[in-house]
């Protein structure tokens, strides 16, 4: 428990509350980490206790951690999780002076459009006003700029109070077009059409009834408290050519925005990604079946669509033999969960990943499960009661995001020295450095 | 509870209705153990009292008893003194602010349910089911393994823009689960005046893919057997139930598909069923039910990997209940996936796959493994332990087959057990809709066989990872 230092001047009874356990949740979240076992029941197969501790030191002081814990992989027995990397022997290592190069260019298409570059292979992965906190998003777009990255808004609308970080922030429409207003893709650098999240595949978004507050009913231009559906699919997209006339309109509102295309990992992933390629996508993101944050059907976690680490060869190599690999970047996502994860996608053939539960966890996510339950999380990240999201200031929360992507930087440019490259960008589809664990 | 129509009375009424499964909660009757058991040192607890008492002053109670957990496990009359378990969703905030003194652990008397194959997620899932009716949601992405044997190892797909339909729960447009059971012809035939020539189809349909099994012999709650067929009546699909258990039923007998073995007393069978099973081959008694009953379509109860499937055809089968044991494991132990698909297959190559009904039973727990079935190749499948588990039984030790596993009941009132069965019926049926809206199907029949639209673990896995050092497949 934190010791008793709070200031009892002149503060209500529920800035008092609010202190009270901010305090003693950060103390915990520095505690648990440095103990030799963690809460029994901490952790789950994909993000085991190690993970989620390791997570919590990383967010605290943006290193990997010496503490002996586990923050490469998970124990989900398959995936990432079966993947290693074939390092070079010592000697042949860069040395630790040269700084490998992280960035990547997320518009290859050299269409006049900005020309985009991120200084690590990462941004945020879209949640949405509703879903989350306000200030969970102000803390990651916080964070995305302080890291010179993005993060996406999800589909919930644009709150006033994002709107001066707007230049790292990727305005995202999607089926339901909740919140979609011309003012928010003009604002975009990047405008991000979801067409599936991997967390649900094809079923559409779903904000229940209890998280649609008046603020959050009015961002949307919804109606308060009844529950909204985000349908599946676009209906007016039943083609390749309609996907096309979508791309088109946004270049129309926003003539500078990049178009990114978020889809889910069908047995089509490939032909799915080609035909968002030549319908004008600068982007294809692909979210695999085994991420997201938000609630979502059990049976659709688990059971519809392929994990990433599947889809991102398939889709990799089907651009490369229709020859536009080199003219469109493939960001990856769902399950992604440490640096070691990014680095294993790039070199299974992605450009860089979408990050989401990860940052969710660096702000005290515990993987409860319950973001759906009552009042919301009770940490105050997915909720929109007025007083569980105190829980989670923003500022706070900035730092322990920009820590994290920090720690994963160190990583990769790690990782880069033991293979001998000396920029991310070779080790795109470098299959042939990884070895498979049995 | 009120009258609302059931399934039967809504088709003699001629008037469309769109099928809907009247669902009411139905809480545990039996109190099982808490997922989470929570411990609070009660002398670190004081402590932090005293010391808050001294910190805020007694004008703050309000902030020295706020506690840490939203969901009232500190929300009795003494706090955390006296936590209550029960309502522990395992969120861990407690234990993160008091590390000191909160302690929250798994209950082992939890993870106990069931047995080695039906686990307990797969217990608490049902549990969910049956007393609510809803499909289960949670937040934080999926906490499972990766893919992995059997069920696990097998995904569906989905359809990216290109989609006939939507509906799942939403309802928008409508997506079928009617099945048809018997026998269609592969192609009509005429004779030489143009009159159509060959055997009609002989079939009925039921609005959802899911029958009910026969219970194990060790269950005999009279009540049981009322629960099951009541509840088949409301849903409209059938009940298998062995013909001695005919004898405690009313009206709702109808929804019943006597299973019959050889010296079974047939005229306990006083009403003309839809279906009528044989519990393993006997020509002589497929002769005589077909005489008896010549409206009744006869069904031959047997193994997967029964090894005279196609002579069974010959002599006349043509709706099959082929079984694996409990654990979804065949004769020969192969998984009941795989002998479905080899089941399937081998009509299929036959030429004869439309001719016949293929129910199937055996480790299909699990509302997802309803889809992975059919897609596999079964019209239907046959529900057996979760069944069980709906009503809140206790598995005695490994239960595997129906001659040989002991369950325990709680003392069952019908009605209750009929809604329990009805909700998860209701669930599972929503989450079926979930998978063919995601694929985009406008019907469950067209799902049947469906095996493009399955991806599986060992194949994508060897596509994506063939090459890579140490992979081999």
């Amino acid at each position: 428990m934190a010791e008793l230092h709070i200031d009892l001047s002149g503060k209500s009874a529920e800035e008092l509350i609010v202190e009270k356990h901010v305090a003693n949740l950060h103390a915990g979240f520095a505690h648990w980490p440095r103990q030799d076992d963690g809460p029994p029941a901490l952790g789950d197969a994909r993000w085991p206790a190690e993970l989620i501790l390791a997570t919590w030191l990383m967010a605290e002081d943006g290193r990997p951690p010496g503490t002996g814990l586990n923050y490469k992989t998970g124990a989900s027995g398959g995936g990432f999780d079966k993947l290693d990397f074939n390092f070079l022997p010592e000697a042949d290592w860069l040395p630790d002076m040269l700084e490998p190069d992280l960035s990547i260019k997320l518009n290859k298409r050299g269409d006049g459009r900005r020309e985009i570059e991120i200084p690590i292979p990462i941004y945020g992965g879209g949640m949405s006003y509703g879903s989350v906190s306000e200030q969970v998003m102000r803390a990651r777009a916080t964070a995305a700029k302080n890291s010179g990255t993005f993060t996406s808004t999800g589909e919930g609308g644009y709150p006033a109070s994002l709107v001066p970080l707007k230049d790292h922030i990727i305005t995202q429409v999607a089926t339901g077009m909740f919140g979609v207003r011309e003012e928010t893709i003009k604002y975009a650098p990047i405008v991000e059409f979801k067409y599936a999240q991997g967390a649900k595949p094809g079923l559409g978004g779903h904000l229940l009834g209890d998280k649609a507050t008046s603020t959050v009913a009015a961002i949307r231009e919804s109606v308060p408290w009844v529950s909204l559906f985000s349908p599946f699919p676009f209906h007016s997209v039943y083609s390749v050519e309609d996907h096309r006339k979508h791309v088109d309109w946004i270049r129309t509102v926003n003539t500078a925005a990049l178009v990114s295309v978020k889809v889910s990992t069908p047995t089509d992933v490939d032909m799915v990604a080609v035909g968002s390629y030549f319908a004008g996508a600068h982007i294809v993101h692909l979210d695999g079946s085994y991420g997201g944050t938000g609630a979502a059907p059990e049976i659709a976690k688990k059971n519809i669509a392929m994990p990433i680490e599947f889809a991102i060869p398939k889709v990799h190599r089907y651009l490369e033999g229709e020859e536009v690999r080199d003219e469109v970047t493939v960001m990856a996502s769902g399950g992604v969960r440490t640096a070691y994860d990014i680095a294993k996608a790039i070199a299974l053939g992605a450009d860089g990943c979408v990050l989401g539960t990860a940052e969710l966890i660096a702000i005290g996510c515990t993987r409860c499960s319950n973001c759906e339950r009552g009042r919301g999380c009770p940490f105050g990240l997915t909720t929109t009661d007025p007083l569980l999201s105190q829980l989670m200031p923003t500022e706070w929360g900035a730092e322990r995001i920009t820590n994290l992507y920090a720690a994963y930087a160190f990583q990769l440019k790690d990782i880069l020295r033991k293979l001998g490259l000396k920029s991310i960008r070779e080790l795109r589809g470098r299959r042939d450095l990884l070895r498979y664990t049995d | 509870m009120d009258h609302h129509a059931t399934t039967e009375e809504h088709a003699k009424s001629g008037v469309y209705h769109r099928y809907h499964i009247h669902t009411v909660e139905a809480p545990d009757r039996e109190r099982w153990p808490s997922r989470f058991n929570v411990h609070v040192r009660k002398a670190g607890l004081a402590k932090l009292l005293i010391k808050e008492v001294f910190h805020y002053g007694p004008q703050n109670k309000d902030v020295i008893l706020s506690r840490p957990c939203v969901y009232g496990v500190f929300g009795g009359p003494v706090g955390g003194f006296a936590p209550r378990e029960e309502k522990c969703v395992g969120c861990l905030r407690c234990t993160t602010e008091f590390p000191d003194f909160v302690r929250i652990e798994h209950n082992p008397a939890r993870r106990a349910l069931g047995d080695s194959y039906f686990a307990f997620g797969y217990v608490d899932a049902i549990s969910y089911e049956a007393a609510s009716g809803l499909i289960p949601v949670k937040g934080a992405g999926y906490r499972g393994g990766f893919g992995g044997e059997g069920w696990d190892g097998m995904w569906t797909d989905m359809s990216e823009i290109v989609r006939p339909t939507r509906d799942g729960i939403h309802g928008r447009e409508f997506i079928s689960t009617v099945v048809d059971i018997g026998y269609t012809p592969n192609f009509l035939e005429f004779d030489e005046r143009g009159r159509s020539a060959g055997s009609p189809p002989r079939t009925f349909s039921i609005p959802l893919p899911m029958l009910f099994d026969a219970p194990p012999a060790s269950v005999r709650d009279a009540a049981l057997p009322r629960a099951l067929a009541s509840a088949a009546t409301e849903l409209g699909n059938l009940a298998f139930l062995p013909v001695a258990a005919l004898a405690g039923l009313g009206e709702e007998k109808l929804a019943v598909a006597p299973l019959v073995a050889p010296g079974d007393d047939l005229a306990a069978i006083d009403y003309q069923p839809r279906l009528i099973a044989m519990d393993g081959w006997d020509a002589k008694l497929h002769q005589e039910l077909s005489d008896k009953f010549p409206h009744a379509l006869i069904a031959l109860r047997t193994a997967f990997d029964d090894p005279d499937l196609l002579a069974y055809f010959t002599a006349g089968v043509r709706v099959f209940h082929l079984t694996a044991n409990y654990h979804g494991r065949g004769e020969q132990g192969d998984f009941v996936l795989d002998l479905i698909r080899a089941a399937h297959k081998r009509f299929v190559d036959e030429g004869i796959r439309q001719e016949v009904t293929l129910l199937g039973s055996g480790g299909i727990i699990a509302a997802e493994h309803v889809p992975k079935a059919i897609i596999c190749g079964l019209d239907a499948v046959v529900l057996d332990t979760p069944l069980l588990v709906a009503l809140q039984a206790n598995f005695n030790d490994e239960c595997l087959d129906r001659s040989t596993s002991e369950f325990q009941l709680p003392r069952l009132d019908a009605a209750w057990g009929a809604q329990r069965l009805q909700n998860l019926m209701a669930s599972w049926r929503d989450q079926l809709l979930e998978i063919l809206g995601a694929m985009g199907l406008r019907e469950v029949r067209r799902l049947r066989g469906e095996m493009g639209r399955a991806m599986f673990m060992k194949t994508l896995e060897a596509d994506a990872f063939a090459g890579i050092e140490g992979y081999h497949g």
